[in-house]
């Protein structure tokens, strides 16, 4: 890692690193608005069918698209942390690598507990019927 | 720098230890955290819209209410985005020194803001002979939400012609000092993004299902 | 003067002088209502907030006193249900959170090692307004005329036709009024705890209370619209006819509860993080090491912060959701409960590991885990949703949630008081009073709550004003009035110590406890500028760290001194890399002006003064205007060039 990475791969390596802390959180959210509205919208109208898709599938894709993206942002975590094991050299600040090493941790377990979440979700989806009230 | 190149240079260590956001300002963030408080808002009331639709049934405009017509909302709206324009413009201009561009951007920007705010007004002349505030929930939902946002382009315009005051006396905002400009942009353009959603949610989604 | 200088200082005899001159406030009438130290608001802060809790805990008295006895007279139900109202309301919105925000208005500065919030004008502001909003709740009291419907206040029952009178509006107001309050002192902790850090200071070394602090202010930011948007509509509904909550006309009484626990779960953790963060504070000085683990309990603050907005429909457990929505739900409710658990485990290690001086604040920390803990033993029994039915409105539901707020607020907070007061007034407490306050405190908690589990189970209802004499109501009831006098005495004493701390203490040198954070490197109390140096931060801990101690004395250089005007530091976001200096404010009325005028203007909105709210509206607008007026500076200073 001898040449010094351009203003570009400096932008696309930052916002990575947030990818790696917050993507987990950010594809639950998503998980979390899209099954409970596709669901509730869906039942309350008496169908069970979005569009051309069964109401089951069209839930199945909000878990498992952002069980996807969370285990991204988990590799992108794991790849963070072990490019932060060790302060590269000719780059002076080691606390530069301190705080991203910290918050590759973090991110890591957010990620695990998102997916943990998503994961016992996509369980509910295979339990229980839709609609059933 | 082909594909392969640039992933290796991202994700090395010193891309990923990047400091990213850097060097804004605290009225910068202290403007960001507000919008994002009063995004919340919005997104509470537009919530509350689609919640109350959804739970009532039946058809939506309720009792027989007919489903807004387009013509005016959307004269409106070709009026509010574009306003944004001219306050980038006039912002570019001051980080330049340019005293005159920020004089004009905010000079246009406050005739669309006003222009919105008249259409507005003529909104409602026509809404009220058919419906109030106490009609029913979508009475109350229509001039709440828009009366919010009306009195949100209210108060943004209230900072545009603050600013232009300002602008208009000598030694107040150069080069060096546009914090204030950039916050009352940064606001100016949540209130435009805003009415995006509110067109969406009052005025084309009735129309949808 | 006292003479405990922190050690011997980095800056110049000159330099103090100036620094002096630039930040000292000559005590005067008008520098009390204009003063922007955030030393003195946070004082402010926790000396209301204390106020509002003496209130809110003698409403407590009053209803124990009552329900001493069966069929007992003295308060009739109207009285009843307006104290139950203020209290449960004044503690969450008019105590805990203030109380908690009063801390970090005074410590996050000196943690981070800045001389004042990102916005200290802005500070003065939310306290003013705090002041104003507490009064206008409890002056309907003596009216009569007090929020009446409990503390979430559930349409239809708080609707005009249901509750007609103002004490529905008051509560509406107050709460919108408080909201301005909260949700700028949040913004103000965020930016200040991003930009104003030291050099240094990068985010894995931020102290675990800033951690805290940031996060519930992240949550006060994303919480607190639905809590405005649901009181604004419910005063819509009540003044001027709207139908949002009126099913007879296409409105739906269900929204209520939706948007008040979208707001109200994350302040559950509102009110607990924070003083969680006081326990990670407090720890390591009465352990002697740092907390374990400090990357897991920042994950777990941040996982928290997050989750705790996507558990809400657990509140609304007979609704009728389709179960499968509720499952997406509960998977996050059950998985909330990892990291609160990492935390206490972290503490336990803590503990475990390092070498325990048992003071008076790890006392109540020890206090504060115990019951805690028992807290969420029967928070867990609610998950049987059989159980849950069975006790749902019952005394149980007040012995669990007085469990976890005392638990985890209030014991805390006290830690926090007996922790910091040596800072805060520069004497230290009665270690002796301290360790009576704390039994006294203990024992009658538990006295008072525990007994309420068991007539909870007995089927004993919550919010009824006396009782008929059932087989083991009475005697129970009369074990927790006792308890409650005792929990009472305990905190009289807390009050005494203080008192007696401030008039006869010890003077208290700058690090009592051999503290880690930056605040014990600093003068007890500190000077109006905080550091003489502000320092150079090497380490998570800075006051046990040579390297962070020395930038503050021998290794002291200019531009951390900043003598020549009333200057800090602003560094960069995420590793606190030195970017520029900058100019802070100077002491205004302009706070105090803006917030009389926004307490004229909801007074008139909950009389129905109109024109008077417009005109209120007015002075407000003009007040932010002059108040953001930009100085005149010349053209080339500007950089103008046309």
């Amino acid at each position: 890692m001898s040449t010094h990475p351009g203003p570009r791969a400096r932008l696309a390596g930052g916002l990575l690193l947030w990818y790696a802390v917050l993507g987990g959180a950010i594809a639950w959210a998503v998980h979390l608005i899209a099954g409970w509205s596709v669901d509730e919208l869906t039942c309350a109208g008496g169908s069970e069918r979005v569009g051309a898709l069964p109401l089951r599938t069209a839930i199945g894709l909000a878990v498992v698209l952002p069980a996807l993206a969370t285990v991204g942002a988990l590799l992108a975590a794991a790849l963070l942390w072990r490019r932060t094991a060790r302060t590269p050299q000719g780059v002076e600040p080691e606390r530069r690598v301190g705080r991203s090493r910290m918050l590759a941790v973090v991110g890591i377990w957010l990620n695990l507990l998102f997916l943990t979440i998503i994961v016992l979700g996509g369980v509910a989806l295979i339990v229980l019927p839709p609609c059933q009230r | 720098m082909n594909a392969r190149g640039g992933i290796a240079a991202a994700t090395s260590t010193e891309a990923l230890t990047t400091e990213q956001p850097v060097g804004r300002s605290a009225g910068w963030w202290g403007m960001v955290m507000f919008v994002a408080t009063e995004a919340t808002l919005f997104a509470c009331l537009i919530g509350s819209y689609f919640y109350l639709r959804f739970q009532h049934g039946g058809p939506w405009p309720p009792d027989g209410l007919t489903a807004p017509t387009l013509a005016r909302p959307l004269l409106m709206t070709a009026v509010l985005l574009p306003s944004s324009l001219p306050v980038v413009w006039a912002e570019r201009g001051i980080r330049r020194g340019q005293r005159w561009r920020l004089r004009t951007g905010l000079a246009v920007t406050l005739v669309l803001g006003v222009t919105f705010l008249i259409l507005v007004a003529t909104e409602y002349a026509e809404k009220l002979r058919e419906f109030t505030i106490t009609t029913n929930a979508y009475g109350s939902l229509f001039y709440v939400i828009t009366g919010f946002h009306g009195f949100h382009v209210l108060v943004g315009l209230t900072m545009i012609s603050w600013l232009l005051v300002a602008s208009l006396r000598r030694g107040t905002f150069g080069a060096h000092r546009h914090d204030r400009v950039r916050n009352a942009a940064i606001y100016w353009h949540f209130v435009d993004v805003v009415w995006a959603a509110i067109l969406f949610t009052i005025y084309l989604s009735p129309r949808l299902s | 003067m006292s003479t405990t200088a922190a050690s011997t200082p980095g800056a110049s005899r000159e330099d103090l002088a100036r620094l002096e001159e630039r930040w000292a406030e000559r005590p005067s009438l008008r520098s009390w209502f204009s003063t922007v130290d955030h030393k003195r608001i946070g004082r402010r802060y926790l000396v209301t907030a204390a106020l509002f809790f003496v209130l809110a805990g003698l409403s407590a008295l009053a209803m124990r006193t009552q329900l001493a006895r069966p069929e007992s007279r003295l308060l009739s139900p109207q009285e009843y249900n307006q104290l139950f109202t203020m209290h449960g309301t004044a503690m969450i919105f008019l105590f805990a959170t203030p109380m908690l925000f009063g801390f970090g208005n005074f410590l996050v500065p000196l943690m981070i090692g800045s001389r004042d919030m990102a916005f200290p004008k802005l500070n003065a502001f939310g306290y003013w307004v705090f002041l104003f909003a507490g009064l206008f709740m409890w002056a309907s009291l003596p009216f009569g005329a007090a929020p009446n419907g409990g503390w979430f206040a559930y349409v239809p029952l708080t609707e005009e036709r249901n509750t007609p009178g103002l004490h529905m509006d008051v509560y509406t107001l107050g709460l919108l009024f408080l909201g301005i309050a909260t949700t700028a002192a949040s913004i103000n902790f965020i930016v200040t705890s991003l930009k104003l850090r030291a050099p240094g200071m990068s985010l894995n070394r931020v102290p675990l209370f800033v951690w805290a602090i940031v996060a519930t202010a992240f949550m006060v930011i994303f919480a607190l619209p639905a809590l405005n948007v649901d009181n604004a509509m419910l005063f819509l509904d009540r003044r001027f006819g709207t139908h949002f909550f009126d099913p007879e006309h296409g409105g739906n009484v269900l929204l209520w509860q939706h948007l008040f626990w979208i707001f109200g779960h994350p302040d559950v953790y509102i009110i607990v993080m924070p003083a969680l963060g006081i326990v990670s504070a407090v720890l390591p000085a009465f352990t002697r090491r740092g907390v374990v683990g400090y990357a897991l309990v920042v994950f777990a603050m941040a996982s928290i912060a997050i989750i705790s907005f996507g558990v809400w429909v657990h509140h609304m457990f007979a609704t009728g959701l389709p179960p499968l929505s509720y499952g997406f739900f509960s998977a996050a409710s059950t998985i909330i409960t990892i990291p609160s658990g990492i935390q206490i485990f972290a503490w336990l290690a803590t503990m475990l590991l390092g070498r325990l001086v048992l003071k008076v604040p790890l006392l109540f920390v020890i206090g504060f885990i115990v019951t805690f803990v028992l807290g969420g033993f029967t928070g867990a029994m609610f998950a049987l949703t059989a159980f849950d039915q069975q006790v749902t409105d019952s005394y149980f539901v007040v012995a669990h949630f007085h469990y976890v707020l005392i638990g985890g607020a209030l014991f805390p907070i006290l830690a926090a008081v007996y922790y910091w007061l040596p800072k805060i007034t520069g004497r230290m407490y009665h270690e002796k009073l301290g360790r009576w306050a704390f039994w006294l405190f203990f024992t009658g908690m538990h006295l008072t709550f525990f007994p309420m589990h068991l007539y909870g189970l007995f089927g004993m209802p919550r919010r009824v004003y006396t009782y008929p004499d059932e087989p083991g109501w009475g005697g129970w009831n009369l074990v927790s009035t006792a308890g409650s006098y005792l929990l009472a005495i305990g905190l009289l004493l807390v009050l005494i110590g203080v008192i007696h701390a401030v008039r006869r203490g010890r003077p208290a040198p700058p690090d009592p406890w051999g503290g880690d954070s930056l605040e014990w490197s600093t003068d007890s109390p500190p000077k109006p500028y905080n550091f003489p140096v502000l320092p150079q931060v090497h380490s998570l801990h800075p006051t046990w760290d040579d390297a962070s101690r020395t930038s503050m004395t021998e290794g002291a250089t200019d531009d951390r001194i900043l003598a020549r005007g009333r200057q800090t530091l602003v560094t960069s976001e995420l590793d606190g890399r030195r970017e520029r200096t900058v100019e802070m404010p100077e002491a205004s009325l302009q706070p105090l002006l803006l917030a009389l005028a926004l307490l004229v203007f909801f007074t008139a909105l909950l009389f129905a003064w109109y024109p008077v709210a417009v005109g209120a509206a007015l002075v407000v607008a003009s007040t932010i205007a002059v108040w953001l007026w930009p100085p005149r500076r010349p053209d080339q200073e500007l950089g103008v060039s046309a």
